[in-house]
């Protein structure tokens, strides 16, 4: 039997709905200075009605709903995923705004895209758009790979119990790195931080040394770090970072999009002192394994196609779109539709491959997430070997994540549950695809790209696909980004609300 | 040798005429859709400017979009209609410094015709999809793109700036009074 909650309990969600909603607004300060700094008018007074909408709902729902109520689980996931829309709506508005957009549904389109680091992308004209609504985009998908309610925790939250965990593994997050939840928020955003100015500065220095002015270099620094440690693949122009013609650029690019893929936990040890933990961890291994066998795969088509005339070309084109697709951060070095024309069905297999599989855990990435993948590969070898020993031999198996670990039904069961929901959620996009009328493997690649989180597209996403395909995309991204549980968590809350007693 | 003159004259053609004349005018779409056709063809094709030129020693590149927005972006008043699209283009740096203004927010870049040697995968650059010009001309020179502001929109931000204070203020109040 379902409970359907008390007025009580939709105060404790609105007033926290509010406050992250409020925190949420506050970040638009960023793009309206930027535009101010460059006399952008028109897109200034843009983010002054974007500001001030999103403190009168912030602000009006922490007064409308101001409670002593403490925060509980329920709350804390349907909190997350009402916050998720209402910032998702707001949001879109300075987009909509600037007359870039062909809908407003193009607008929550890009802004979901951003917040869940995805990296697609329906805005138009994007190489003549202001440096505010770009710093926009760029803090769009930074804070959305940390999390918005990370940030909220940070500066709105007090308090370290009960709901307020449930806010935080509400955004696909369940490591603690530190025992106290809002501490572990204040972690990652340090270790955010620290990675932003150091990545910045070397970002900046080599696209001075590739040529670009100082104004633009450092905006372009700062941008594309964003773009590659968030893992979200936005890019300050349309070339994306086939712009730099660099293949410094590009490894720097991968060693930053490498580093946002990576558990914060695994940052948060290596900051401490324990290096070894890069080592162990079972998301590296994995990561480096199936990357591996996708570069291989990759190889084997793009050899095929002999499109590559020499073994640095091959190398160095094969090798970042994997990593990049592998890491769901979506940056690219060819052209969309070169995927279609010149690199074939097979090297697109194996990039569609390494999206599905994603990056780590607690990190910024999308995808199953290296844990659940090790986990049901041990789960597989450990059924395999029962089958090989006698009946009474006792089999166990352990993984190492930041400790030492026994590799339990309950783990297994639970990645085994959110791989199989994906698997679900990349066949409906598919499908939808295709039922759009554009060919399988294209389908298959865009609509995985947008419910891994990954942003890599061979020219099927754009402004002229039907409106439902947007809105199935967007509801990918938006589930991908959740891991399913606060997404369904509000449907319930919802359902509750109606039928429930 | 009657028709000396005639050999004399069509030779003299031939070397006046400059390369973008006998170069086949394409777009953009079309060399990234069918780039084997195109593969080490000299080809010619008119765009504008974005961005900057970023000078590397003996070279220089430019991003050269031929879409919708080439001769007029959504920032000076155009509507939308679609991505941008453009090609990569590399020049020896005293080709490229003829273009003067690069596409931006504030700006409308120079609309220039490139002529060079089309690459599907270049081998001197990484595998890159690029033109490697020998000829850049100015079509039409770039512009200041100018901005004006919306008196509707001036009070909208009014409005809802004024209902943001009065909560703000509120909260304040009620905070205090605790």
């Amino acid at each position: 039997m379902m409970l359907r909650p008390s007025a009580a309990d939709h105060r404790v969600v609105g007033m926290h709905t509010g406050k992250i909603v409020t925190g949420f607004g506050l970040l638009m300060i960023l793009p309206l200075v930027t535009s101010i700094v460059f006399a952008e008018w028109r897109t200034a007074v843009d983010f002054g009605i974007g500001l001030a909408a999103c403190l009168v709902v912030g602000l009006g729902l922490q007064q409308a709903c101001a409670t002593t109520h403490e925060l509980k689980r329920r709350h804390g996931l349907v909190t997350v995923s009402l916050s998720w829309v209402l910032a998702t709506l707001l949001g879109a508005l300075p987009f909509s705004l600037s007359g870039q957009m062909g809908s407003y549904l193009d607008a929550v389109f890009d802004v979901m895209s951003g917040l869940t680091t995805t990296g697609l992308f329906l805005i138009q004209d994007l190489d003549h758009i202001s440096n505010g609504l770009n710093m926009w985009r760029f803090v769009l998908t930074f804070v959305g790979g940390q999390g918005i309610v990370v940030i909220a925790l940070t500066f709105l939250f007090k308090g370290t119990a009960g709901g307020i965990y449930h806010l935080y593994s509400g955004e696909g997050k369940e490591d603690r790195l530190l025992p106290n939840v809002v501490q572990t928020a204040r972690v990652i955003w340090l270790i955010s931080l620290g990675w932003l100015a150091v990545g910045t500065a070397v970002l900046t220095a080599a696209a001075l040394w590739l040529g670009q002015t100082p104004v633009r270099a450092v905006l372009h620094g700062l941008w594309v770090f964003m773009g590659a440690f968030s893992t979200g693949g936005f890019a300050p122009q349309s070339f994306n970072t086939f712009w730099y013609h660099s293949v410094v650029f590009e490894i720097l690019c991968i060693i930053i999009f490498v580093a946002g893929s990576l558990n914060f936990a695994v940052h948060w040890a290596v900051w401490t002192g324990d290096r070894a933990e890069l080592r162990r961890n079972v998301e590296t291994r994995s990561f480096i394994v199936t990357l591996g066998i996708f570069v291989l795969l990759a190889a084997v088509g793009l050899a095929r196609a002999g499109i590559y005339p020499d073994a640095m070309s091959f190398v160095r084109k094969c090798f970042y779109l994997l990593v990049s697709g592998h890491t769901t951060t979506g940056f690219g070095t060819v052209y969309s539709r070169a995927l279609v024309t010149q690199w074939g069905p097979l090297a697109m297999l194996a990039i569609i491959g390494t999206m599905i599989l994603g990056g780590s855990s607690c990190s910024t990435a999308g995808g199953i997430k290296g844990i659940r993948v090790s986990l049901i590969a041990r789960a597989l070898r450990e059924d395999a070997r029962r089958l090989l020993v006698p009946d009474t031999a006792v089999i166990a198996s352990h993984y190492h994540h930041i400790k030492d670990r026994l590799l339990s039904e309950t783990a297994v069961r639970s990645a085994l549950l959110i791989t199989v929901a994906f698997f679900v959620m990349h066949s409906v996009v598919t499908t939808a695809g295709v039922l759009a009328g554009y060919p399988l493997i294209e389908a298959a690649f865009d609509g995985v790209s947008a419910a891994s989180n990954t942003g890599l597209s061979c020219g099927l996403i754009s402004p002229a696909i039907p409106w439902g395909l947007k809105t199935v995309y967007i509801v990918a991204m938006w589930l991908g980004r959740m891991e399913f549980l606060a997404v369904l968590a509000l449907l319930g809350w919802m359902w509750s609300v109606v039928r429930g007693r | 040798m009657r028709h000396r003159w005639l050999i004399h004259y069509l030779t003299a053609i031939l070397v006046a005429v400059p390369s973008a004349a006998l170069a086949a005018p394409v777009a953009s779409g079309e060399l990234i859709e069918h780039p084997e056709a195109w593969d080490g063809e000299t080809i010619t094709f008119t765009g504008e400017a974005i961005g900057e030129s970023m000078v590397r020693g003996s070279e220089a590149w430019l991003h050269v979009n031929d879409d919708a927005y080439a001769d007029a972006s959504i920032a000076s008043g155009a509507a939308p209609v679609g991505y941008n699209s453009g090609h990569a283009v590399v020049a020896p740096p005293e080709i490229a410094e003829v273009v003067r203004v690069f596409g931006d927010h504030r700006h409308q870049g120079d609309l220039i015709e490139v002529t060079g040697v089309f690459n599907a995968a270049c081998s001197q650059h990484g595998g890159d999809m690029d033109v490697h010009a020998h000829a850049i001309r100015i079509v039409r020179p770039g512009a200041e793109t100018p901005e004006t502001l919306d008196r509707g929109r001036l009070i909208a931000l009014a409005l809802v700036a004024l209902g943001a204070a009065v909560l703000a203020g509120r909260l304040v109040l009620v905070r205090a009074r605790r």
